[in-house]
């Protein structure tokens, strides 16, 4: 299959080192203490954070830092075809193992002993790279509910079909089977939390291919940036500041 | 949280700063000694900030970040509404239970000795049940430690602290009371966590100002000054 065309468009009318238009929104779960919805194009993820809270199972209290529990589902509605998955299976395991340790390095857990973070993210609509808005989503989540980090987690994919490096994969070109490298990045402090590899690649293309997915961080940063202010702005105005 | 260092870059104050920002670099050093306060965070030679927000300073040496979270984080002297979670004890000061486990809707369950009311002996230690409303005083609230709490003042009299009994408990933000208190009246606890507790002659009435009250701070402030003029 031909994933971009002579005049070098992808199949969704993008350039191979485009990204999908974003959008997010802070506060979408009024229940929730930090809440937030995360959209890459047509995946669209929401993120709850509630916490830090009580341990619920005792034997999990830790007295030196805090308990950071996340869950990943995905809605019944969110795929094309609608299929009852159950609940604990386990794409959706690893992918909330994922998650969990790419925000644990973000929190300082060591301020909160004794207590609990949970994280809860749903995919509303999955279109690729759910791993990555998911991510995306639970950092804005965080961030909304105070939660101390050492900075801001951000998350991208990029490929390598035909040929050509891709940024930020689509479904149709996640499916094909090429290699689909997702990364996490710290963007302050330059370090990697997360990579993540399907399929092989060589070594130099792998350099390229995550330089590519890098940038696509860097830009999502910049975005969540800009709505992490846009929200501190109404705050301020709330207040008659 | 203290650390010799020099001024922050003038630059940053007042301005929105984010989780990752580093505002100080301590390799720079001056004579001068600074304060921390919440929303920044001391790594190495680096302090940068952990929340998004504003930052602030105020004369001479403290600097911090001005945030905004939903969860209530407890400090000495806040007056809060709490939630009896267990309410067993033993007068027996060799076991477990000299505390009634209470919830004030921060991050661990808040302590009350059970000697902490007025004239408070081990006779005349209060029954309470799961469940009860209490309006409560924060005593200590270190790091580390399980918040503790008190029925009592400084002076240590009761002064409206004590359990809540009827009414309806709920968790609104506003200042609409006075004008509400003109029409009808009622009885209030408005606790520093958020949560708010109303009770009144009828049920009807309890209903109508504690619905108030929620609608009110659901709406923007803008048109919440000109809501106070019609109710």
């Amino acid at each position: 299959m031909e994933f971009v065309n002579p005049e070098g468009l992808r199949l969704d009318g993008r350039r191979p080192m485009e990204m999908r238009q974003l959008r997010a929104e802070i506060g979408v779960v009024s229940k929730a203490d930090g809440s937030a919805v995360f959209e890459m194009g047509n995946t669209k993820v929401i993120a709850a954070v509630y916490g830090p809270r009580e341990v619920q199972n005792r034997s999990q209290q830790s007295n030196d830092q805090a308990l950071v529990r996340c869950e990943y589902s995905m809605a019944n509605f969110s795929t094309g075809d609608r299929m009852r998955k159950p609940k604990g299976d386990r794409r959706s395991t690893e992918i909330s193992m994922v998650i969990r340790q790419t925000m644990e390095a973000c929190i300082l857990t060591h301020l909160m002993p004794r207590s609990q973070i949970d994280i809860f993210v749903q995919v509303l609509q999955a279109d690729g790279g759910t791993r990555s808005a998911c991510i995306n989503a639970a950092t804005l989540a965080l961030a909304d509910a105070g939660i101390p980090m050492t900075d801001i987690v951000t998350s991208c994919s990029a490929g390598f079909l035909n040929g050509t490096p891709l940024l930020d994969l689509n479904y149709v070109e996640d499916s094909a089977g090429g290699p689909d490298v997702t990364v996490g990045i710290l963007p302050k402090l330059d370090k990697v939390t997360l990579l993540q590899m399907d399929s092989k690649l060589q070594m130099e293309t792998f350099e390229t291919v995550m330089q590519l997915a890098t940038e696509g961080c860097k830009a999502v940063a910049s975005y969540i940036r800009e709505v992490l202010l846009e929200n501190t702005k109404q705050l301020e105005s709330r207040r008659g500041v | 949280m203290e650390s010799k260092s020099s001024m922050p870059s003038p630059s940053l104050i007042d301005q929105q700063v984010f989780p990752g920002d580093v505002v100080l670099d301590m390799s720079k050093i001056t004579s001068q000694t600074i304060k921390l306060g919440g929303g920044l965070h001391q790594d190495g030679d680096l302090i940068s900030v952990t929340k998004a927000g504003v930052m602030r300073f105020s004369k001479p040496n403290k600097y911090w970040v001005e945030s905004s979270h939903k969860q209530y984080v407890p400090s000495a002297g806040d007056n809060v509404i709490g939630v009896v979670v267990d309410a067993r004890y033993s007068i027996n000061f060799y076991v477990m239970y000299q505390n009634f486990s209470v919830d004030i809707k921060c991050s661990t369950l808040a302590f009350l000795p059970v000697l902490a009311f007025e004239g408070g002996t081990r006779k005349s230690i209060p029954k309470f049940e799961r469940g009860t409303l209490l309006y409560l005083r924060v005593v200590k609230a270190d790091a580390g430690m399980n918040p503790e709490l008190s029925c009592r003042d400084a002076s240590g009299k009761a002064a409206n602290y004590g359990p809540l009994k009827d009414g309806l408990l709920s968790s609104p933000t506003c200042p609409v009371l006075e004008s509400l208190g003109k029409k009808i009246a009622f009885e209030i606890s408005v606790g520093l966590n958020g949560r708010v507790w109303v009770n009144s002659s009828t049920p009807p009435a309890v209903v109508l100002v504690s619905s108030t009250i929620i609608q009110m701070a659901q709406q923007d402030e803008s048109l919440l000054h000109d809501q106070l003029h019609i109710v």
